[in-house]
């Protein structure tokens, strides 16, 4: 990209992250915050920008954080919520704050929380007596949550692309068996295909093993300049471009056409602007909230062709050893839906090159991408 | 079943810019908001036309029928009303005048696993309340 200063990414780190913990949301946004600073070798005073995105029920604003953690004199902060794809969101904002010399080191995180208001959270089961807003055109029909959206994504898809239930499987079985290589993965025994198409719908063609996995907890990312990166303590990596995308109407339903997503119109514009090309990618950490996103996103991204996600996954081209690994950490299905900041990390974390039994070997170009329906964005990240 | 208590099924709370859509359906009506100025339909509703940006919009009474451009069979429990009916199809209809408008409904007067994409469907009211009724749509039975 050409516009501003050369950016790299010097830290990450998580918090705890699990199903069950006495942690608040507080306390994980503030331990991975200490992480990823203590991973990048800055000091707490270094840093001149906080970024964070998050859902009302479970933010911690940066003014919290740069208290807490006795960071510096903000030059730039920003509390994003709400419609955008997730936690690359904050990251996106935070390398723009940082290309356009708004600061020189920022923080950026994501914490969620498992008692919030995600679907399959502990708060997501209510009974309201009355429903405003947008949602008065859909309670009343029993249309609630996002597994029943992206059920209407699948069979859209599956109608248009003769994309078959096992191809959804495909993601969710892959992921396993990288989920069985971190050790950090929450579930981490085999999947079959017939464990899969054994296990019960949610709303229908969506299944349980289609959907991410609720936890608390959070992840961080620090980006500055690759000037400042020179005498850090990791190797660089750097941010090559990045785009965001909402197709031409960004509701759910309203969406033009629902056998693709947003990330068919984020991709092509991070391309434009990129110095690589999707051929040049050594491993993908794509979206999957839902395995219905991964596909789009693998195919948004030029990696298949339209329509052709399934089979390129059920083939075995994003294993350990395949044309391109995805989501090597088990992703979200397996790791927990720390939501799209832990899709950053790893690809930083394969760039390090120090992954172990997970690590994909000399890789150099790295996507990752969030968000599913009308919502994404994507960034490109290499290391020289 | 246990004899637990029937909770209703969740009411749609109109604002100032919903009220004409739930009046409309009331008088068995299914109306949709429609720029004066330029002919664009505005669902779901918004005060200003996203064609020409003006705020000339009135309800426009549709013919109320349409076409299932996807939907799903919820199973999981959302909400304890539908405890006793899952799974139960949610999906979206485009309209006839305006395919680019779609509305969210149940497929009423038709077995589960009949529902498909692109069945011609026709709205028809359910009455939730008194004085609450809500378009739903079942397979169309006029000649269209």
């Amino acid at each position: 990209m050409s516009t501003g200063r050369k950016l790299a990414v010097v830290g990450v780190g998580y918090s705890p992250v699990s199903r069950k913990t006495d942690l608040t949301v507080h306390e994980t946004a503030y331990l991975a915050c200490k992480t990823a600073i203590e991973d990048s070798g800055l000091k707490p005073a270094e840093i001149d920008g906080v970024a964070q995105y998050g859902f009302p029920f479970e933010m911690v604003t940066t003014w919290e954080v740069s208290e807490t953690l006795g960071i510096g004199e903000l030059q730039w902060y920003t509390d994003l919520s709400g419609t955008g794809p997730a936690g690359i969101t904050g990251v996106i904002a935070a390398a723009a704050a940082v290309a356009s010399g708004s600061c020189d080191a920022c923080v950026v995180y994501r914490t969620v929380s498992r008692a919030g208001g995600h679907s399959g959270g502990e708060g997501s089961r209510t009974a309201p007596k009355a429903v405003g807003g947008d949602m008065q055109f859909s309670a009343p029909y029993g249309n609630f949550a996002a597994p029943q959206w992206f059920g209407m994504y699948m069979r859209r898809y599956m109608h248009v692309y003769g994309a078959t239930e096992e191809h959804f499987g495909a993601v969710a079985v892959t992921q396993r068996e990288w989920a069985a290589l971190n050790e950090r993965a929450i579930f981490r025994d085999p999947m079959t295909m017939e464990d899969y198409l054994a296990c019960r719908y949610i709303s229908e063609p969506l299944r349980l093993f289609d959907c991410d996995l609720p936890v608390t907890g959070a992840g961080a990312v620090i980006i500055t300049t690759a000037e400042r990166a020179k005498d850090l303590r990791h190797r660089p990596v750097y941010i090559d471009s990045w785009a965001f995308g909402t197709g031409p109407r960004p509701d759910w339903f309203q969406w033009p056409d629902m056998a693709n997503m947003g990330s068919h119109h984020a991709a092509p514009k991070m391309w434009q602007r990129s110095q690589f090309k999707p051929e040049d990618v050594d491993t993908a950490q794509v979206y999957d909230g839902f395995t219905i996103i991964t596909l789009q996103w693998l195919e948004a991204l030029g990696f298949c062709k339209f329509g052709e996600a399934g089979p390129f996954v059920a083939e075995g081209n994003t294993r350990l050893g395949g044309k391109l690994p995805t989501n090597t950490n088990g992703g979200m299905l397996n790791i927990g839906r720390v939501h799209g900041i832990s899709h950053v990390i790893e690809a930083v974390e394969q760039l390090r090159g120090n992954l172990g039994p997970r690590q994909v070997a000399n890789a150099r170009v790295a996507v990752a991408a969030n968000g599913g329906g009308p919502t994404a964005g994507c960034m490109t990240f290499y290391r020289e | 079943m246990s004899q637990a208590p029937q909770l209703p099924r969740p009411l749609p709370l109109p604002d100032k810019f919903t009220q004409f859509y739930w009046d409309a359906a009331k008088r068995h009506k299914l109306a949709i908001l429609r720029c004066q100025d330029c002919g664009t339909f505005i669902h779901m509703p918004r005060p200003l036309c996203r064609g020409c940006l003006s705020s000339n919009l009135a309800p426009h009474d549709t013919n109320g029928l349409g076409t299932v451009y996807t939907y799903t069979q919820t199973h999981y429990i959302y909400h304890p009303y539908w405890a006793d009916k899952a799974p139960y199809v949610v999906a979206l209809v485009e309209l006839e005048e305006d395919p680019s408008v779609r509305i969210v409904s149940n497929i009423v007067e038709c077995p589960i696993d009949q529902v498909h994409i692109g069945m011609p469907v026709e709205v028809v009211f359910e009455e939730l309340a008194d004085e609450v009724s809500i378009p739903q749509f079942r397979p169309r039975q006029s000649p269209s």
